[in-house]
């Protein structure tokens, strides 16, 4: 027997990695996995592990740019922590942006940076601020940098879920040539609308000082999530308002003893003028809770007041005393709005927002998603018959005709085991990957078919192996010119065009290292009998 | 012992110049064609929505084209560009890419009690970047296999048939794409890639056979054409059925009709340029260039 199966070893690799992809597909899988991307929402009435993307499941998918710019390689002098925030503060100021809208990132190892998160703000704005105030730097490009990109991502994916949007997902995807960065939402079973309002407002929960001062109100920004280290549950006061406890950071803590010392909040006339429900545009010393909102130059320029309320008297003796032990009530107005920013304090605010009108959204109903997926099985399984409809009529002997096309679907299977193995969620342009490779796959069994069974038996297994090596050595080349045409593709990002890419090359290189090699043996099984 | 089906060319009745006529002329006139929409509309093939931004909505309706698109004129800013009829739906595209512009076709097409099965827009920038990087696709694509061709064979005439084969089955179906009024996409890029790898496997045959093989001439071309026909009509046949089986007038799957036709016009270039200019350069090649 071992001959035999020495011989056959190649149908016999084929048997194998046919056996493991029925694994992969149908078999159980460990865990409760969930795919980025993929729609699992409808897994349940269906029997394989296979992944279908938008295009075949339905929802939305969002891909868009992050707005701001960034300057790189910036000289800091071995500044302190400190003077690293007032320098933050000064070209806060200088560009009339809010603190939020402008970050500067030290590292030790890497460069420094300076990112500015707003659409008003150009190139040539940043260059002079920073020139201003004497700070060496390098080019000032479009984009931000991977550390924003990688929080944004987080963030997104954070709210997603706590959204209870099942096998929704962000992801980062960058262009091979330009490095531009784009996120990637994918929402399955959500309107367009619903995913653009969920990604769309930053989430930014922001705890104001509002207080009269030499004549004018002032509104200082007292901490955002940056400064939250623990949020609680929501509960209700002893008069029913809703509110969502929160524990600072000692920094933000510290902060907030100062400023509420300072601006007199704990003061016995600060802790009780705060008249923001009866006379909201002169309500003495409030503080107030903002969502989505910026502070610039004192004023609140953007978002909702949600709750605006004075310092608990207790609270205020005990920040009068130093015996602020950071924990402090994030007051709002309803119990709904008390979700929302936990949620949103939960997740964290996006650095930036992501610049839609600079990206792409589409949004592919499920049922017709699902009509496309059964739809296209049947046009490639038609595809096929005609395709051993040809091979049949022109080898006019089934023995190999037969085996031709069933080799031909065992590629396809093969690729549909890899598809499942490593969570590729399956999209149009996988299906037109896959009649690719269908099509290069006959091409392949055609040359070694022909050459094998050219005039003149094959009597021994030497010119077998002759006559296989060269069908193989014309394969093998138009092989790696497949792939190297289909290369730019898959790393290009042009989006749709990657998954098909990626399936004819594996397809091709399936075909070539296992499947086709092993339609030779039957071949030879064949003529040798 | 297998029947041949594959018709006879009488290649010794033709000198090499006459049966490079056929492909030169087919190739000069797609050249004229392309040349003549440069020239007209400002690109060689007239680009998309993936590759200009815009937008495309699928809607159920059973209203007519032109009561859609007056539903849609009347009630927006944004101007209708196309209205074309898939089975059942109705595919309306407009040049609009804001948000806002969006949002406000959206609740249109809601209020006139159409169904949105599909909406896509594409930002202009993001196209052109797409355009941009399309375009160094097919570019690189088509460098990696002149460069394998040569690596492979390693003399001047059989490696730049090779290239000039592939090259005629890219602009052919350009071509044909202008004379169909069809505009490129993604779909269609991906498509004039994979082109590029099915044209070489049937030239890489033919001059593997004539060059690398004993036997005459003529028996080399015969034995690399039965394999070679026989593959590429496989693959004409499969890619017509995708065709007409996702096309909008069956089942209206998106993405492939594009991919098939482009295929099926390519596939079938390749086999007027493969057989007849390809086979008389490498007869060019075997008779005079190596004589000499």
């Amino acid at each position: 027997m071992s001959p035999n199966l020495r011989e056959n070893w190649r149908i016999i690799l084929l048997a194998v990695m046919v056996l493991l992809s029925t694994i992969a597909i149908f078999g159980p899988v460990g865990g409760d996995q969930t795919v980025p991307g993929a729609n699992t929402a409808n897994q349940t009435d269906d029997p394989t592990n296979l992944q279908f993307g938008l295009d075949l499941s339905g929802g939305t998918r969002i891909r868009a740019p992050l707005i701001g710019i960034t300057a790189e390689d910036v000289e800091l002098q071995e500044m302190e922590n400190e003077e690293v925030r007032a320098l933050e503060r000064n070209l806060t100021t200088e560009l009339s942006v809010s603190t939020q809208d402008l970050t500067i990132r030290t590292s030790a190892n890497e460069t420094n940076t300076v990112e500015v998160f707003s659409n008003n703000i150009t190139k040539a704005q940043l260059e002079s601020a920073l020139d201003e105030h004497g700070v060496n730097h390098g080019e000032i490009r479009d984009g931000v940098t991977d550390q924003t990109l990688s929080e944004t991502e987080r963030t997104l994916d954070d709210k997603i879920s706590g959204a209870g949007l099942s096998g929704g997902d962000a992801s980062i995807s960058r262009s091979a040539t330009g490095g531009e960065a784009f996120i990637v939402v994918e929402v399955p079973n959500m309107p367009r609308e619903a995913v653009k309002e969920l990604i769309n407002e930053q989430g930014t929960v922001l705890v104001v000082a509002h207080f009269p001062q030499n004549g004018s109100y002032r509104n200082v920004p007292m901490f955002s999530q940056e400064g939250i280290a623990h949020v609680g549950t929501m509960q209700r006061s002893q008069t029913g308002e809703p509110n969502v406890p929160v524990d600072l950071t000692p920094r933000a803590g510290d902060n907030f003893t100062n400023a509420m010392n300072t601006f007199g909040f704990t003061s016995p006339q600060g802790t009780t003028n705060c008249t923001y429900q009866s006379n909201p545009d002169d309500s003495g010393h409030c503080i107030y809770t903002v969502s989505n909102g910026k502070v610039v130059n004192d004023t609140i320029v953007e978002g909702t007041i949600v709750q605006g309320a004075g310092l608990n008297p207790g609270l205020a003796s005990t920040i009068r005393n130093g015996d602020f032990q950071n924990a402090f009530q994030v007051e709002t107005s309803n119990a709904s709005e008390a979700q929302r920013l936990a949620l949103n304090m939960r997740a964290g605010a996006l650095p930036t927002n992501l610049d839609l009108d600079a990206g792409t959204t589409s949004y592919i109903e499920p049922s017709l998603a699902q009509r496309f997926k059964s739809l296209s099985v049947v046009t490639g399984l038609l595809a096929m018959l005609a395709v051993g409809a040809v091979v049949g009529w022109r080898y006019r002997e089934p023995k190999i005709a037969i085996p031709m096309v069933l080799t031909a679907a065992a590629e396809v299977y093969l690729l549909l085991g890899f598809a499942s193995i490593i969570g590729m969620a399956l999209d149009l342009s996988h299906i037109a990957g896959f009649i690719a490779v269908i099509g290069t796959g006959v091409d392949d069994l055609v040359i070694i078919a022909d050459e094998i069974l050219q005039q003149g038996d094959v009597s021994t297994n030497r010119v077998f192996r002759s006559r296989f090596r060269k069908a193989f050595w014309v394969i093998g080349a138009a092989a790696a010119t497949t792939v190297i045409a289909m290369a730019p593709l898959a790393v290009l990002s042009l989006g749709d065009l990657q998954g098909f890419a990626i399936v004819t090359i594996v397809g091709v290189l399936i075909g070539v290292l296992v499947t086709r090699p092993a339609y030779g043996d039957v071949i030879r099984n064949l003529v040798m009998d | 012992m297998i029947d041949i089906d594959v018709p006879d060319v009488p290649y010794r009745r033709y000198s090499n110049r006459q049966l490079v006529a056929i492909p030169a002329a087919v190739l000069l006139v797609a050249l004229l064609i392309i040349a003549g929409w440069y020239v007209t509309t400002g690109a060689p093939v007239t680009p998309g929505i993936d590759f200009t931004g815009g937008t495309e909505l699928q809607i159920s309706s059973d209203q007519s084209a032109d009561q859609i698109r007056s539903t849609f004129e009347s009630e927006l800013s944004v101007p209708v560009e196309t209205v074309t009829q898939s089975g059942s739906s109705y595919i309306v595209t407009f040049q609009a890419t804001d948000q806002s512009e969006i949002d406000q076709i959206q609740s249109v097409a809601k209020s006139s009690g159409y169904e949105i099965e599909q909406i896509q827009t594409r930002s202009a920038t993001f196209s052109g970047d797409a355009q941009r990087q399309s375009l160094i696709g097919i570019g690189v694509a088509f460098v990696g296999m002149s460069v394998l061709a040569f690596v492979f064979f390693r003399t001047f005439v059989p490696s730049i048939a090779i290239v000039l084969s592939a090259f005629s089955d890219l602009v052919i179906p350009i071509a044909v794409m202008n004379i169909l009024g069809m505009r490129l996409s993604l779909g269609t890029v991906a498509a004039l890639l994979m082109l590029i790898g099915y044209s070489v496997d049937s030239d890489i045959l033919l001059n593997n056979s004539i060059l690398r093989r004993s036997g005459d001439f003529y028996e080399s071309t015969y034995r690399a054409r039965r394999t070679g026909v026989t593959m590429t009509v496989t693959s004409i046949i499969a890619m017509i059925v995708m065709t007409i089986l996702s096309s909008r007038f069956v089942f209206g799957i998106p993405l492939l009709p594009q991919v098939g036709i482009i295929l099926v016009v390519g596939l079938t270039a390749d086999l007027m340029n493969t057989y007849l200019m390809n086979v008389s350069l490498l007869r060019y090649y075997v008779y005079e260039g190596v004589a000499k």
